[in-house]
Order: structure tokens, then C-alpha cells, then sequence
């Protein structure tokens, strides 16, 4: 189990185990709890079901057994409304990132906050302020698809954090970014958990592991285990 | 349905590129210039219904037959006779409103179809007609009315249009029916095209709408984005169709307006039953704009 008992968690798995149709189970028993605003790094081979971990937590898929709870909710007895309540209190930032390929970045990034019914006013002020600020202001009317892969991440990255989540959870977020602004954004990040975000970021990139020192969830063997900020040693594989 | 007016401006969804766009609009035109004619075809005969039921109610026609004396003079004069008691008859009742005993002229007027101009109608043994106009929501005992007439006019028979009419009136209530039939039919048919294209456009924007969903977007959302689309497509469609339906009824009026008899004349559109012809885009487009929202919510609930 991830943190103490005295503090809230917004996001709990018990005994949790996930498959896709007929075949082994992807993930198995899996005991988790996230504290609110804590921050983990999500670790482990590809294919050890990080993704599946993921789209568990931003109510993508439920589980096959056991029990998921997100802001103190089983969401096995969740009504759609309520979902669609929680997602928007989950950001995502997705490793293909999917966003709309045919809108502009602005109404990518607009997108949260017009499903909250937020005012075109303040979506407009909110948006383009972000979006200057993860360097895409120049192409804030260019349709999606035409922007690199650096631009695509930064407009995934803002819509994410746009409604100010209480959680954060990124699919390798510095994937395709240039190196000078990785560290700006993982600087976003950190900015964002001490406002109290609690934050999840899927990762293989070695040197942000060492960098920050947050404690890693690592699945091995379709299960997880939890390495404590400074706990890693060289024999595991991320 | 709750609608948010700002919902019809967000376009997440690339509905307007959807290829069964272009069928949708064609198939409401259809659908819209069917109903608008089976509608005017229905409110013609629904008048009609009225006039005739009006007809039956409030009027009746007595007959004096001919006397069939040889001597020309005095069966005249008999027959003339007997005409002035029925008419001092029935003016007498206090159900009747007016009493017009039609005169050789009104008569000739009523068999030129027939006969022709030329012919000289008291060269005829012509029956002479006696047309009553009854008050509204007069009864009356058209058997004691019988038995009076034989008593002052043994010549004078009583016709009520009543069985004729009758057969013409089921005539029409059977077409009536069968012209409802016909309107529900069209609806259900629009429905059910507008239902299987929504389907199929869901399957075609899957992805987008699963990250609609991921960002917190409810069900309605994406059912107000389709119900918007669809709105549009069945208030053009259904503009289109009466655009068309309209000429198309004034050729029908224009035809059945020559068959002879008057009966079909009757079969006039009010201003009613063309503001009811003339709203059916709006009709369409709300028919259009609830089935793909129910489709939308209903297709969707099967997702997590």
C-alpha cells in the first residue's frame, strides 16, 4: 500500500486484477492506494500493464475483479453521470496523446473546460495564457494535425492540467518533447503537486527517475511493487 | 431534454463531413413532401367530412311527384298545388330555418348536365323540389314528418341525403384512416433511417467521442452535438420537401376541382391546414432532433 491511513486517498485498488477477454490476466492482485498529493513515478517493461494500471485510474476500464475506488467511490457502483464528474477531476496525458486531430490546439486545450460549461470568456483567458506558456502560442489556430510531436505533447499536456486536476496521470509526458523543455514541464508538474495535485507519470526515462526523487510504482510479473525515493537499485528494469 | 443554447456552437464531433449527411437530407425532403401531401390529402377530407355531416344535419329536400293525370292542366295545377301546402307545411315547423321551393330555372340549372340547354322543362313532367334548411341542432322525426307530408301532400316524398351520404361518409373516414396510416408510416420509416445513421456515424467517431468522454463529457453532450446536427438536416430537408409538396397539392387541388358534381370542391385547404403544412420542417426537424438524441443517449450507455 502506497502512504498512511490518516491521509485521504483519492484513488484505491483491492485485490484488483484486469484481462482482456479470454486471455491471462494482465495485471493480478494489485493493492494500491494514492494519498492526495502525493507524487509516483509508474515504472516497469513495456507490456507489464502500465497503460492497463492507467485506464483503471482515469475510469477507462473496470476492472475484472476486485475493487477500484476513485475520490472514495467504488466505480463498479458508479452511474455514468458520476463518472464523467470524476474524469473531470482526473487529467490525462495520454502516450499517443489523442487529441482531436481536426480542431485547432486552442479548442483541444478548450475542451475540459467547455464539457464543465465554463464561460467563452474565461476559457478563452485560461487557455491561451497555458498555452503561451507550454510555448505553442504561435500555433494556437493551427488544426491539430499539422503540429510535430513536441507540439501534439505540449497541447496534450495542457489540456491535461488545464482544469487544475486533483489528479495528474501521464503516459511518458516527455516522450517527444525537446530537452530543454522537459524540464520545464516536469517542473509544471511538481509545481502542480504542491498545489496538491496528486500526480502518476508513466516513465522509462532513467534520468527523470534520478532527478526527482519520488518514490516509483514498478510492476513486474503482473504485479506491483513500491520503491521509495532513493530505495532503487540497478537490478530494476524500467 | 435539457439543452444548453452554447452546446449547438461546440463542434468536437466532425459531424458535417459525415457522408450520410447528403442521404439524411434527401430521404427528410422525401419523407416531408409524402406527409405534406397525405396531410393535405387528410385536412381536404376531414372538410369534407364536415360539410357533408353538416349536410345531413342541417338540411333535407322534398319531392312533389308529377300528377299523372292526362289532362297536362290539371296535373299541373295539382301538383302546384300540393307544392304550396308542403312548403306552408314546412315553413309552419319550428325546426326549419328556410324553405326555397326551387323554381324552373334552379331546376334547369340542376339537369343541364343532363339534358342539355335546349330542352323546355314544361314540356316535362318535372317533380318540383322543396329545399329545407334546418336551425343548428334542430331534430327531427323524419318518419312524423313523412306521415304529415302524405297527409296535405299525398304527392310529396322525403329525402334526407341520409343514405347516400352515409356510404360517401365511410368512403371518406376509410381514406381518412388509411391516409393516418400512411402519416405514421412515414414518421416511423424517417425515424428509423435517422436512427441507423446515427448508429453508424457513432461507430465512425468512436475515438472522438471516447476522448470526449475521458474529458468528462457526459452523455448529453454528445447527444446535443447529433441532436444539433440532425436538427439542421431535418429543417432543411423538410423546407426542401414542402417547397415541393406545395405545387404538387395545388395540381391535385387543380384536378380534383374538375370532376363534376361539386362534392370534391368542398375538399377546400384552410388557413389553418396550410400554417399546419407549413410548420412541417419544424415538425421534422424536431422528429429528426429526438431520435438521434435518444439514439446518441441510448447507444452511449452501453459504454463505460
Amino acid at each position: 500500500m502506497v502512504g498512511s491511513k490518516d491521509k485521504e486517498a483519492v484513488i484505491e485498488m483491492e485485490k484488483v486484477g484486469i484481462r482482456y477477454g479470454r486471455g491471462p490476466e494482465v495485471l493480478s492482485n494489485i493493492n494500491l492506494s494514492l494519498e492526495r498529493g502525493s507524487f509516483h513515478f509508474l515504472t516497469g517493461k513495456s507490456g507489464a500493464g502500465k497503460t492497463s494500471l492507467l485506464s483503471m485510474m482515469y475510469l477507462s476500464q473496470k476492472p475484472s475483479r476486485g475493487r477500484v475506488s476513485v475520490f472514495g467511490n467504488n466505480v463498479n457502483f458508479t452511474n455514468r453521470n458520476a463518472l464523467a464528474m470524476f474524469r473531470r477531476r482526473i487529467g490525462v496525458v495520454f502516450q499517443d496523446f489523442r487529441l482531436l486531430e481536426h480542431v485547432s490546439a486552442f479548442e483541444n486545450v478548450a475542451l475540459p473546460l467547455r464539457v464543465c460549461g465554463m464561460s467563452e470568456k474565461e476559457i478563452k483567458k485560461r487557455v491561451n495564457e497555458l498555452l503561451k506558456w507550454v510555448e505553442i502560442d504561435r500555433s494556437t489556430s493551427a488544426i491539430t494535425s499539422t503540429l510535430s510531436s513536441g507540439e501534439k505533447q505540449r497541447v496534450a499536456i495542457a489540456r491535461a492540467v488545464i482544469n487544475r486536476p486533483d489528479v495528474l496521470l501521464a503516459d511518458e509526458p516527455t516522450g517527444n518533447v525537446d530537452n530543454d523543455i522537459a524540464p520545464k514541464l516536469m517542473k509544471l508538474f511538481v509545481e502542480l503537486n504542491k498545489l496538491g495535485t496528486t500526480v502518476v507519470i508513466a516513465t522509462h526515462n532513467e534520468n527523470l527517475i534520478r532527478d526527482f526523487k519520488y518514490p516509483c510504482i514498478h510492476l513486474k510479473n503482473h504485479g506491483l511493487h513500491i520503491i521509495e525515493a532513493g530505495e532503487r537499485g540497478d537490478d530494476v528494469e524500467i | 431534454m435539457m439543452w444548453k443554447f452554447n452546446s449547438l456552437r461546440h463542434r468536437e464531433l466532425p459531424l458535417s463531413k459525415d457522408s450520410s449527411n447528403l442521404f439524411l437530407k434527401i430521404m427528410i425532403s422525401i419523407s416531408v413532401f409524402l406527409f405534406a401531401v397525405t396531410l393535405a390529402g387528410v385536412l381536404s377530407i376531414n372538410s369534407m367530412l364536415i360539410n357533408w355531416n353538416s349536410s345531413i344535419l342541417g338540411s333535407l329536400t322534398v319531392q312533389i311527384i308529377p300528377s299523372s293525370n292526362p289532362d297536362k292542366q290539371k296535373a299541373k295545377d295539382e301538383t302546384i298545388l300540393q307544392e304550396e301546402r308542403a312548403v306552408n307545411m314546412l315553413k309552419a315547423m319550428p325546426e326549419a330555418l328556410k324553405v326555397t321551393s326551387l323554381n324552373d330555372e334552379q331546376l334547369q340549372k340542376l339537369l343541364r348536365p343532363w339534358l342539355g340547354d335546349d330542352v323546355e322543362i314544361e314540356d316535362l313532367p318535372m317533380p318540383r323540389l322543396i329545399d329545407v334548411r334546418l336551425k343548428p341542432g334542430a331534430e327531427i322525426n323524419f318518419k312524423v314528418l313523412a306521415e304529415k307530408l302524405a297527409n296535405i301532400a299525398p304527392l310529396a316524398s322525403l329525402d334526407n341525403h341520409k343514405l347516400w351520404l352515409n356510404k360517401l361518409i365511410n368512403f371518406a373516414a376509410g381514406l381518412k384512416m388509411l391516409a393516418l396510416s400512411v402519416l405514421l408510416l412515414v414518421i416511423c420509416v424517417t425515424s428509423g433511417a435517422i436512427f441507423y445513421t446515427t448508429q453508424t456515424s457513432l461507430g465512425l467517431h468512436r475515438d472522438v467521442i471516447e476522448i470526449l468522454h475521458l474529458m468528462g463529457a457526459k452523455d448529453t453532450y454528445i447527444a446535443q452535438q447529433y441532436a444539433a446536427r440532425t436538427a439542421v438536416l431535418g429543417l432543411i430537408g423538410g423546407v426542401i420537401g414542402v417547397v415541393l409538396a406545395i405545387p404538387a397539392i395545388f395540381l391535385i387541388a387543380h384536378l380534383a376541382g374538375q370532376i363534376e358534381g361539386g362534392i370534391i370542391n368542398e375538399a377546400r385547404l384552410s388557413f389553418k391546414a396550410w400554417a399546419m403544412i407549413l410548420s412541417l420542417p419544424l415538425f421534422s426537424a424536431l422528429v429528426a432532433t429526438q431520435t438521434a438524441y435518444y439514439t446518441v443517449k441510448r447507444t452511449l450507455e452501453r459504454m463505460m
